[in-house]
Formats: structure tokens, sequence, C-alpha cells
């Protein structure tokens, strides 16, 4: 208490980085899965690097970020709790289910993607080619049931994605997280910004893992679209909500981070690299992922910081 | 007829002696440094010889329309049979989406607990006895009343028909049912 018996000023900052990153992992993990599965399912002799890359990257995002989400709790070792009580008005209640069945199908499609792997010496790409038909047999008649579990993993996946940006938007007594489309009230704008970017971020980490590939120039086309759509939602959030948000330590994470880093700069790379071919592809992912982590922390520490 | 438990503030009664906070703490063992309620000054504002300061008695503003049980995934924060906002420990997992939600910050992870925490109108402890809140009851000034606002022989109910309250953030909808008397301090 200060001298005036005010009490001093509670910490407002309740959700801290560690949500954020949770909430980025898991962009990240709901668009490498859908890199992986999408490219499996429509790519004929799509690279199997990047099914591969995307399939383990998805896992394993998604688990470290449950566990950095356990970690925040106040009592970590209750997070069963979440399982038995169900509140079907509350969004996260909602996403524990969603995000529950995507970390178990990206499991089963990792498995799966690593079986064939194992099996045929490398991805069978093409779902349901056999390659070789002992190939198929040894692998138990894997690829019919990786298509499934690719089509469902994928649906998932974009509700894990979309998820992240509903959990925020659903509080309506935050001014800035339930921030709506303009002009159309009742449709929050956080889920669309977080699937987009989710989307940029998990292609972007793919591809670092997928590491030197013969042909992505589908993939840096992907993501030239995906960046532009970005930068006018951004845009749009930039142009609706109170420039407030957007000012104090926040101006640098937001203009450096999000901005700078996260879309102009690769979007530059982009555009260059794919009309001369250059091999920019780690560096301009890079400061894509970066860019998507800078999002959620400036969104996640902009919505309480101010109100 | 349902309860409608509620309180009213009149703040031109409070000297800000923190007898409420201090009764709390007491009352619920809240753990140290972490309050249900708390009466931080306002001001001083403006300049002689209009300088104002008042004390503003903060806590749990049992919302009807609450957006903390709203956004609570376990059902831990839910409304009891008395229409009071309160937190079931044992259902609780500390995820703090409720304190998020809370216009108010009313709400708060207990260190000892790991679960949710705020004001609970005393209910277990006092109201469920016949009592007042600790709060209500040791209020130095008076400032602080107490009852069932659907019984119009109550204190709260004849004072809420015959003064000027109101509800603080009122522009969030969430209906509170601590009522703020500002009359002689703003
Ligand atoms: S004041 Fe906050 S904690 Fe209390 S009922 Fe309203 S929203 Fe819930
Ligand atoms: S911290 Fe507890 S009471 Fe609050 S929303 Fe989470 S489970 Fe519900
Ligand atoms: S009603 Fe009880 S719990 Fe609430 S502020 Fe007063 S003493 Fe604390």
């Amino acid at each position: 208490m200060d001298i005036t018996w005010g009490a001093g000023a509670a910490n407002p900052v309740i959700w801290g980085w560690l949500i954020a990153v949770y909430l980025f992992l898991a962009g990240i993990a709901g668009g490498a899965f859908l890199t992986a599965s999408l490219t499996d399912l429509f790519k004929k002799n799509g690279p199997a690097k990047v099914i591969r890359s995307g399939a383990f990257l998805a896992p394993v995002a998604i688990i470290v970020g449950l566990g950095l989400l356990v970690f925040d709790l106040g009592r970590p070792l209750s997070f069963w709790k979440l399982i038995f009580n169900v509140n079907f008005g509350s969004v996260m209640s909602i996403g524990v289910f969603i995000i529950s069945i995507f970390t178990v199908l990206s499991l089963v499609y990792a498995y799966l993607v690593w079986a064939s792997v194992k099996v045929g010496g490398k991805v069978q790409v093409r779902v349901g080619r056999a390659a070789s038909e002992a190939a198929v047999a040894e692998a138990g008649g894997t690829a019919g049931g990786r298509e499934i579990v690719a089509i469902l993993g994928a649906l998932f996946a974009l509700g894990t994605a979309t998820y992240t940006g509903f959990l925020l938007s659903a509080v309506s007594t935050n001014v800035f997280w339930s921030t709506h489309l303009p002009g159309i009230s009742g449709v929050p704008f956080l889920p669309f910004l977080f699937l987009v970017s989710a989307l940029s971020t998990g292609l972007a980490a793919t591809l670092i893992g997928a590491g030197k590939c013969e042909d992505l120039t589908l993939y840096k086309k992907i993501d030239i679209v995906l960046m532009v759509i970005e930068i006018l939602l951004v845009a749009v959030l930039y142009a609706s909500v109170r420039s407030v948000f957007f000012s104090g330590n926040l101006a640098v994470l937001f203009w450096l981070g999000v901005v700078v880093i996260g879309l102009l700069l690769p979007l530059l790379f982009s555009l260059y690299g794919v009309s001369r071919h250059k091999n920019l592809v780690v560096p301009t992912c890079g400061m894509v992922v970066i860019g998507g982590l800078a999002l959620r922390c400036f969104v996640v520490y902009a919505g309480q910081l101010f109100k | 007829m349902a309860k409608h438990y509620a309180m009213v503030i009149q703040l031109k009664k409070c000297l800000g002696c923190q007898a409420c906070t201090v009764a709390c703490k007491f009352e619920n063992k809240v753990p140290d440094g972490q309050y249900r309620t708390k009466s931080p000054a306002i001001g001083p504002s403006g300049t002689y010889p209009h300088v104002k300061v008042f004390f503003e008695k903060q806590a749990c503003q049992m919302c009807q329309d609450a957006p903390c049980v709203k956004v609570c995934p376990t059902t831990a924060s839910h409304y009891n049979k008395d229409g009071l906002v309160l937190i079931d420990s044992h259902k609780c997992v500390g995820c703090k989406y409720c304190m998020t939600a809370c216009p108010y910050d009313a709400r708060f992870i207990n260190k000892n607990t790991g679960t949710a925490d705020k004001c609970t109108f005393c209910y277990d402890t006092r109201i469920t006895k016949g009592e007042k809140p600790g709060c209500v009851s040791t209020c130095v000034g008076g400032a602080l009343l107490f009852g069932d606002a659907n019984d119009p022989q109550s204190e709260v109910a004849r004072y809420l028909a015959t003064h000027r309250t109101e509800v603080r953030k009122a522009r969030f909808g969430t209906r509170p049912s601590v009522h703020y008397d500002y009359e002689g301090v703003k």
C-alpha cells in the first residue's frame, strides 16, 4: 500500500509470455500440420522432406505448447479437471477438446509418416499410390489410413489455429482482444489474424525443417499470398483500434518485430527469391517465424496493458 | 422469492481507514500481499480550493451477468443458489481466464491454493449464519450496507429505492450487485 492508502496496483498482465508462446506454438503446429497433410493429399510427388518436416514438427510444437500452458496454471497437476468439467459456453473448454484431438491426430500422423519412411526408405509421397506392393503391405495398409488421418487432422489443425484467436476474442470485456471485423459486429477479428499467421509461420517452420529441397516455388508463392493477406489484416487492425495499443514499449515490438521483421523484410526477400530462384528460404522463413512470435506477444500484452 | 444479495457503498462516509481491508484479511485468511478488497484513494484531484479525495472500496461486484462465469472452462466459477458468483476451488485449475475477463480486477490466484480467489460476500462464513459480511460489520464510518435487495423491507432495498446510485463500468453490461453512492464526493 502506498501513503495515500491506495493498494499497490496489481500487475495488469495476467497472461504473460508463457501463454503468448503457447498460442504461437499452437499456430506453428496447426500450420505445419496443414502444410504436410495438404502436400500429402494433393501434390503429386510433392517433396517428401516437406511432409516429413511438417508431420514431425506439429506434435512437437503442440506438446511443448501444452506443456507451457499447464506450467502456467495455478495448479498444474490439476489440468485433467479441464477434461472432466465442461462448460460449453467457454471457448477454452471447447478448445481443450479441439487441441486434445489435434494432438492425438498429429501424433498418429507423425507415426504413419515415420513408418512409411522406414518401410519405403522414403515417404510414399502420394497417399494411396503403391510404389511397391510389398512396402505398402508391410506398412500394414497405412496409406489409406494416413489419408483419413491427414484429412481429419487438417480439420482439427484449422480448428486449433483459429481457436488461439477465439480464446482471446471471446473476452468481451477486453476492448483490444474482442475487436470486431470492421463494419461487421459479431465477427471477431483475431481468429482471422491468428489463422493467417499460423499458416504462414507453420509453413515457414516446416520449410526450415525440410532443409534443402528441389522445388519450393509453390510454397514460396503461397507464403507471399499469406504475407500479403497478413499485411492487410494488420493494417486493418491498426486502423480500427485506438493508437494507444501501439504505444510505449509495445511500439518497438509491433513496428520492428511484427511489421518489419515479420512481414516486410520476408515479403521483399520472397519476391526476390521467387523471381531469381535464390535460396533465401532459411533467412526468410526464420524472420516469418520470429514475426509470428512477436505478433502473439504483442496481442497478448497490448490487450492487458491498455484498457 | 429468490434472494439477491447486494451491497451499497456510501462513499462520503468512508474515511479510508482500511478496517474493511484488514477485516477481510482475517475473516478469509487471505495470503500476504493479496486482497479480496481494498479501498484505494481516488485523487487527490483538482486545485485548491476544490481539491477532492475519496476512497473507493473495490472488490468483486457480484455481477449478475458475470464474464468470469461465462469464460470459466471448468464451471468452477458459478452462480450459487442465491445468485452469488462463487468459485468451487476443487474444480478450479488456476487457468486465469476468469481474471482476464473480470473488468474490475477483483480476482487473484491465491498463493496458498493455486486457485482463483475473490470476495464471496462472506457467504459460507457469515451470510449463511445470518450475519453481515466481515467488511460491513467492521466498517467504522457506517459506509457499507448489505442485505437482500429483493426484500423491499431490507436496508439496501430501501436505500436503493430512495437514492441515486451507480454501478462501476456499466458499459460492460455486467449488472453488478454492488452499488456506489458518489453523492458528496464527486
Ligand atoms: S466483479 Fe469480476 S469476479 Fe466478480 S462477478 Fe464480476 S466479473 Fe466476476
Ligand atoms: S482460474 Fe479457475 S475459476 Fe478462473 S476460469 Fe480458470 S478454472 Fe475457472
Ligand atoms: S464481503 Fe467478505 S470477502 Fe467480500 S470484501 Fe467483505 S469481508 Fe471480504
